[in-house]
């Protein structure tokens, strides 16, 4: 399973983009989907100097693709109006990171984001994450867009 | 309007730093343009639209491109995708 309630974080404490990624990527390292931690971190965080994970909609997709991955994982985060660097200038309220082992980041990772992007790109969608408010509820969503 | 089907030749795929550049030459584009593989169809001015084309290393795609620029623009693309 790619995510379940525990890689579901409502409400994230942080307040800026590093942050919220050091703080999804403690809750991975505690459930033994990565097992380094700052080799991770610091992957992601690569990703986004090049250029921004935000892809509209207030919803930004960090990935880090790396051997610190232990288990293909998928997690959400609910922020509040973080500065993600976006294109569109907009703060992030939604954010669903991705872990894949660097030997199989080939299609796994494509895989994924297509499917998630697909479903972003319906307001319904949106509209049911912004509206719910703890781990099973968002989990309930992804059951319902099959995306779980 | 000018049509062609072109490789995904970026290792990783069509995600990642391919993506986002390739949404900056569209949006500098006056025309439509549609990628589309397999059955779907996407407006590639959005990363969002790119991102769900899933579009792996060695995939084909096909591209239109429709509008005063298309010229330049088919142009522009071809040479994107042949980096």
């Amino acid at each position: 399973m790619l995510i379940n309630e525990e890689l579901i974080v409502i409400p994230v404490q942080q307040k800026t983009k590093e942050g919220v990624i050091e703080e999804l990527a403690e809750v991975a390292l505690s459930v033994g989907r990565i097992a380094d931690k700052a080799q991770y971190v610091a992957a992601v965080l690569k990703r986004e100097e090049e250029y921004s994970t935000a892809v509209g909609f207030h919803v930004a997709i960090p990935h880090g693709k790396t051997d610190a991955v232990t288990e293909p994982f998928l997690m959400y985060g609910r922020v509040e109006k973080v500065d993600w660097n976006a294109l569109d200038g907009e703060p992030v309220d939604h954010v669903f990171m991705i872990g894949v082992p660097e030997k199989e980041a080939g299609s796994t990772h494509l895989q994924i984001l297509a499917k998630l992007s697909r479903r972003l790109m319906k307001e319904e969608f949106r509209s049911e994450l912004t509206e719910a408010t703890n781990a099973q509820a968002i989990i309930d969503v992804l059951k319902k867009n099959e995306l779980l | 309007m000018v049509e062609f089907t072109t490789t995904v030749g970026f290792e990783e795929g069509l995600h990642a730093r391919p993506a986002a550049e390739l949404v900056k030459v569209c949006q500098k584009a006056l025309a439509d343009i549609k990628i589309i593989k397999d059955d779907l169809e996407v407006n590639p001015k959005s990363i969002l639209g790119i991102l769900t084309l899933g579009a792996a290393h060695g995939d084909k795609i096909k591209i239109i491109v429709n509008g005063a620029d298309e010229n330049d623009v088919a142009k522009n693309l071809k040479a994107f995708f042949n980096k």
